[in-house]
């Protein structure tokens, strides 16, 4: 066994009254090792993968600040807290496409609430989504904002026995909008377009997409659950290129979360929004008007339809396209009919 | 001994000097040629060629040191990495002086020429897929001169290949560098404690590390294939990352202020670039290395995240989120 070693100390006996020399000495002392403290736990940090700009943290700096009181309020604290502000809740390593698993788990909590308590969902034939590989998920679009893709992502992230993540093609009025794009981005959206989607499906992802695009997720509340057009079946050419098979889904519940009862498109226009919906909470009751109704959903997802017979040259016959996408669409508006024929109320499924 | 000579063009540039000193230290300085109004270093004891690109007659005085030193290969690096205020001069070096160059090398019969480009031609744009690659339309964003001038480099390097087939060109689009003894636009953003960011965007970026770029070069020259190659490193990472990771406080501007504010203060001589690279901050203009791995060989060592924390350290002896101090 070793001795503990002696550290000499040179300052005051203990018990002996402190002057001022000394105290400011001591607080000199103290606040070097706490810089040699700091200097260390930066180089262990930075030994263990993370990266030189490891701080504080936002509570840490919020608590400096709080504790601090007037004096603490220098433009330095007020940087300091900004910039923790600013990146709170991100991983130093985010993958190609920008997804953030630090940011996501940060929400995780909110949308499983949502998914659970709010809105109840329930998920059938979960086991038509394959296990492992690539497949694109199709699925009809509805609600205004786009919680039924957090939803679909949650349903097979939870349910499903392999815990796989979903990706999402965006709309590009969320991909591109200020404040959504890197929300987006970092919830493992990517920009809906052929080439993304073939990038993700032929690394074996499993990709997700709403072919009804802005005229579905923005249809007014009575033309609810029928299904629009199904864009001009990229999401075919995307298939057949890729040789995904095809797994239909569909949501039921979404549409009635955010009613929209008429539509101000002219207002929304200029500021960059296809659609501004009026509905019975927005925006009479301001902000509230941004909670979701509590209604009851269900995801269903049906057979996939495999798409490899017509092999990938088959992506540039048109006819044959929009055949397939008509099928889909079909496929899709009878599960959606089927379950709504078992749905006795909006609320309570 | 058949010893290809290569001429270099823009050796006081960063990668121009980089490329020369590689081929003296492989091939010997007998095997290299440096062509620039600026002296390489003596040290180095290659022939130099003062010709400025820019004027006139240089076509021909090119095609006289090529024939003259028996020049086979050529790497044209003559280019401006960040934006300048004198656009005449940069449009005459970039554009009028690779026309001239490519001419010379054309009549001179020289095997390969080696373009040193960008991957800011294919200009960040929001209907961008996330990776480009080579065969997407280089549409930089309008009103830039420093990319204009870069894109019409490149249609003169395209219409060369395409008009003599026995010359070969290769273009190297380049993601921006960031490492050790790199100066440009990104770098000197770094420099400030405080980086303006456009409020609600948090694009993926790419950064690449010059030991990649100059082991891109190489295979290039030994595969001397034609065609235009994207050199990426392996992974982007968000502007926010890189923001965090270099520890700097960000000053988010709302993006319809952003453009008139950088446009004035370029204007006023406090910018490093124009309004129009606002979008480059806004949008992705992020390339696929797929091709050049495919056909070159060439696979990055590096990944973006690598390349910014080797500048920070080389900037900063040890980098820290906030330097020490002494409570206030």
């Amino acid at each position: 066994m070793s001795r503990p070693k002696v550290v000499p100390f040179d300052g005051p006996r203990p018990g002996a009254p402190l002057d001022d020399d000394d105290a400011d000495g001591l607080r000199e002392r103290l606040e070097e090792l706490q810089a040699e403290v700091e200097r260390l736990r930066g180089a262990g940090e930075e030994e263990g993968g993370r990266g030189p700009g490891r701080s504080e943290g936002l509570l840490v700096a919020l608590a400096r600040v709080l504790h601090g009181g007037r004096r603490a309020f220098t433009w330095e604290r007020v940087a300091r807290l900004w910039a923790e502000i600013y990146f709170a809740w991100h991983t130093e390593d985010p993958d190609d496409f920008g997804y953030d698993p630090v940011f996501t788990r940060t929400f995780m909590p909110f949308l499983e609430f949502l998914y659970s308590v709010w809105w109840r969902v329930e998920t059938e034939g979960i086991d038509h989504v394959p296990a492992a590989g690539q497949a694109l998920v199709v699925a009809n679009h509805s609600g205004v904002l786009p919680w039924d893709g957090a939803m679909i992502n949650l349903a097979i992230r939870h349910e499903h026995p392999a815990r796989r993540e979903c990706r999402m093609l965006a709309l590009d009025m969320f991909a591109l909008m200020p404040f959504l794009a890197p929300l987006v981005a970092k919830t493992g959206g990517v920009r809906a377009n052929q080439e993304n989607g073939e990038r993700l499906l032929k690394r074996g992802d499993l990709v997700a997409v709403f072919p009804e695009g802005v005229k579905g997720i923005g249809k007014p509340y009575k033309r609810r659950y029928k299904l629009a057009r199904f864009g001009r079946g990229g999401f075919v050419r995307l298939a057949l290129r890729a040789q995904a098979p095809i797994v239909p889904c569909a949501v039921v519940g979404a549409e009635e979360v955010h009613p929209m009862l008429l539509n101000l498109g002219w207002l929304g226009r200029p500021l960059g929004v296809p659609y501004l919906p009026v509905t019975p909470t927005f925006p009479a009751l301001g902000p509230l008007g941004f909670v979701p109704l509590p209604s009851k959903w269900s995801i269903d997802f049906g057979d996939p339809i495999a798409v490899a017979p017509y092999g990938p040259q088959a992506a540039d016959d048109p006819i044959l396209v929009n055949r397939l996408a008509q099928e889909v669409r079909a496929t899709i508006q009878n599960m959606v009919d089927a379950r709504l024929a078992r749905r006795r109320s909006i609320w309570f499924g | 001994m058949s010893q290809p000579r290569t001429a270099v063009t823009g050796v006081a540039s960063f990668l121009g000097a980089r490329v020369l000193r590689r081929l003296v230290e492989r091939d010997g300085a007998a095997s290299v040629v440096a062509i620039d109004v600026a002296a390489p270093p003596s040290a180095l004891e290659v022939v130099h060629r003062a010709i400025d690109l820019t004027e006139p007659a240089s076509d021909q005085k090119v095609l006289d040191t090529l024939r003259e030193e028996g020049v086979t290969r050529l790497v044209h690096c003559a280019f401006f990495t960040s934006p300048r205020r004198d656009s005449t001069y940069s449009h005459e070096l970039e554009s009028i002086g690779t026309l001239n160059l490519l001419a010379a090398a054309a009549a001179a019969g020289v095997d390969h020429v080696l373009m040193r480009s960008f991957t800011a031609v294919y200009g960040a744009r929001g209907e961008n897929p996330n990776f480009l690659t080579e065969d997407r339309p280089l549409q930089p964003n309008a009103g830039l001169a420093w990319v204009r001038d870069k894109l019409e480099a490149e249609q003169h390097a395209a219409s060369f290949a395409r008009r003599y087939p026995d010359l070969k060109v290769t273009v190297l689009r380049f993601a921006p560098l960031l490492g050790p003894d790199v100066h440009n636009f990104y770098t000197r953003l770094l420099d400030h404690r405080v980086v303006p960011t456009v409020l609600g965007y948090d694009p993926l970026v790419q950064m690449l590390h010059p030991d990649d770029a100059l082991t891109a070069f190489e295979l290039a020259l030994a595969k001397a294939k034609g065609g235009a190659f994207n050199v990426v490193p392996t992974r982007p990472i968000t502007l926010g990352t890189a923001l965090h990771t270099a520890a700097k406080v960000p000053l988010p501007v709302p993006h319809p202020a952003a453009y008139p504010l950088v446009d004035l203060l370029w204007a006023a001589g406090l910018a490093d670039a124009p309004g129009g690279f606002v979008d480059y901050a806004r949008y992705l203009f992020v390339a696929d290395g797929e091709k050049a791995r495919r056909e070159l060989g060439f696979t990055a060592r590096h990944s973006s995240r690598d390349a910014l924390i080797s500048y920070l350290h080389y900037r900063h002896a040890a980098p820290q989120l906030w330097p020490a101090r002494a409570p206030a």
